[in-house]
């Protein structure tokens, strides 16, 4: 299997994550809200929701890295003459890649400890599947940082600076 | 001291382009590591995990969602078709059908990049071929559309409600006379150049016409009435007048008007999941940021340097204004809630300005700030839709700026103009 081909299969696989976190999101909610009216109330509703907010915001933030799509402020970069463009392109991708290594080992790590805690309106569900999102998502957040590093490489090399930045 | 280190870090950091949600956390691993130790590392997950769990925020991928259902289901040409009925006999008619119709929008979208994606490719090619000049077309699209985010619902709005903890009910119903008045304000502008180059007249106003064109928009214009009066009604909260939006919206488009276009509808719903993984990150990295600043009182020291230069309200107004105007030009406007408001809060506290009024303050200056280059998301997505070049639709777009100008001038120093309503229904 190509890197390409790799990085595709991987990007319809975070995309198909999200889709189904949208509809569920959605779903819930009007879920709540028809309970509420018909006088059987959720009282889990608000904590699932805010749950799968979060889902949605790292497995989205994951997804964002392969379409370039995270805010930034690539101007100043683009202004500076190639050589050393190449340099801070990497150094940036350094930063971001140590901070999500990081991210996914402290992550993990307090899974432990989390898992004797239960969700407040669900006592069956303990807290650390909610939080596991943070190291799944710190670890998709890497492989899709490592797949793109091709492309930032590619766009600071060019002669002419990066045709358009991800502002 | 170490306070304004952290904040160079921030800064050196996103100028190598390191995404500003990153930089902010980078930077606040390296605080907690200085002043606490190694021993503070578990809180950083755990206060991005918190930071991205806020009820109110779960408003801003639903109300995304509900824009793009709406752009794939016929419900945006319906639409644009009743406004060219209603307003197809003035001068300048197609520049009015597009203010109008952006003016409708608005209620179901709080979005103006989604604006322009409902709008941009059925009325810019109409404009054109009407012998209207390219970069009119597109500034006339590109402002009107930032009035998604003026009238309510709005995305900025809620982010904001949520970062200075004021109401997103309130901040909604604040922005209402803002948002019409700066849509009639476009108007004006519009009747005023098409008297002056003689811009063609559609069609002769009918009844019947109207008629027929409100029967066939009926569905699509009870969504505002269905989503402002449920959450204004106070029958559900502003998350739930998101969902319900979506829900309506899907109803409208696949079960009345069977056009939802399943592809497409595919494509827009990654493209919220996208949109709102890059917004949460930031809200979420703030979040880890906010504990660090609190622990230095960063903004009440900031607040009080700001106070021992002046104390007038108007002053501090001004100054805040300014402020605003020019990070809109360098930061996205999520960005610059997410960024700004935490710290600008106290210094607005202190200064008695009611957060709400403010709230509409900060929009109004971030819609400017969509308008203005080098970092415009509205304007450059226009522009690269119309294949104008940014420089000539900026030009054209500077009374446009103009009239959204006059409405922040109005909105910062006529409190009425934004509380008005407010008083009336909620305090």
């Amino acid at each position: 299997m190509t890197l390409q081909s790799f990085r595709r299969g991987y990007e319809r696989f975070l995309e198909g994550i999200c889709i189904v976190l949208m509809a569920a999101l959605a779903a819930e909610v009007v879920a709540g809200v028809v309970f509420r009216y018909s006088g059987h109330s959720l009282v889990w509703y608000d904590e699932v929701a805010t749950i799968l907010l979060a889902w949605v915001t790292f497995y989205g933030a994951a997804l964002a890295v392969l379409k370039h799509a995270h805010m930034g402020v690539p101007e100043v970069v683009r202004m500076l003459p190639p050589g050393p463009r190449v340099a801070v392109a990497i150094v940036a991708q350094l930063c971001t890649l140590a901070f999500f290594v990081l991210l996914a080992w402290v992550g993990y790590s307090i899974l432990e400890i989390l898992a004797a805690d239960q969700l407040v309106s669900l006592p069956e569900v303990s807290v650390a599947y909610a939080n596991s999102v943070i190291p799944i998502g710190a670890v998709l957040f890497v492989v899709g940082q490592l797949l793109v590093f091709p492309d930032v490489l590619r766009e600071a090399r060019r002669e002419d600076g990066p045709a358009r930045g991800h502002a | 001291m170490t306070g304004f280190l952290v904040l160079l870090c921030v800064i050196v950091l996103v100028l190598i382009n390191v995404p500003i949600a990153v930089a902010l956390c980078i930077a606040s691993v390296i605080a907690m590591i200085t002043t606490q130790g190694v021993a503070s590392l578990p809180n950083v997950p755990l206060a991005l995990y918190q930071g991205a769990t806020s009820f109110p925020l779960i408003a801003i991928p639903l109300f995304i969602l509900a824009a793009a259902i709406m752009n794939t289901s016929g419900i945006s040409h319906r639409l644009i078709d009743f406004c060219q009925a209603l307003v197809g006999w003035m001068r300048g008619a197609l520049a009015q059908v597009n203010v109008l119709s952006h003016m409708f929008f608005a209620e179901i979208s709080g979005s103006a990049v989604a604006g322009v994606a409902a709008t941009a490719s059925i009325i810019m090619p109409a404009m054109k071929a009407r012998g209207y000049p390219g970069p009119f077309t597109a500034a006339v699209t590109s402002s009107t559309a930032t009035l998604a985010i003026i009238i309510p619902p709005s995305i900025p709005m809620i982010l904001y409600a949520v970062m200075a903890g004021t109401s997103v009910v309130q901040m909604f119903v604040a922005g209402i006379v803002p948002g019409l008045l700066t849509g009639f304000g476009f108007m004006g502008l519009c009747y005023w150049y098409a008297v002056k180059y003689n811009w063609p007249v559609e069609e002769i106003f009918q009844w019947g016409k109207l008629w027929r064109a409100f029967k066939k928009a009926f569905w699509a214009l009870t969504l505002p009435i269905i989503i402002l009066g449920g959450i204004f009604g106070g029958i559900v909260t502003a998350t739930e007048g998101a969902a319900l939006a979506v829900v309506a919206s899907l109803l409208v488009g696949g079960v009345v008007y069977r056009e939802l276009d399943w592809a497409r509808l595919r494509e827009a719903i990654i493209d919220g999941a996208v949109q709102t993984g890059a917004m949460m990150l930031l809200v979420a990295a703030s979040a880890l940021l906010g504990l660090y600043l609190t622990e230095v009182q960063l903004p009440q020291r900031i607040a009080a340097a700001m106070l021992s230069v002046t104390n007038e309200k108007w002053a501090i107004l001004a100054i805040l204004n300014v402020f605003f105007l020019v990070i809109g030009m360098f930061l996205h406007s999520a960005a610059a809630i997410i960024l700004v408001v935490p710290i600008v809060m106290p210094v607005v506290t202190a200064a008695g300005i009611d957060p709400v009024h403010f709230g509409v303050i900060v929009t109004l200056n971030l819609a400017i700030g969509q308008q203005t280059p080098p970092v415009a998301s509205v304007l450059l997505l226009t522009c690269s839709i119309a294949k104008e070049s940014v420089w000539d639709v900026t030009k054209a777009n500077i009374p446009f700026i103009g009239v959204l100008l006059f409405t922040l001038l109005m909105v910062t120093y006529v409190p009425v103009v934004t509380l008005g309503l407010v008083n009336v229904f909620y305090r």
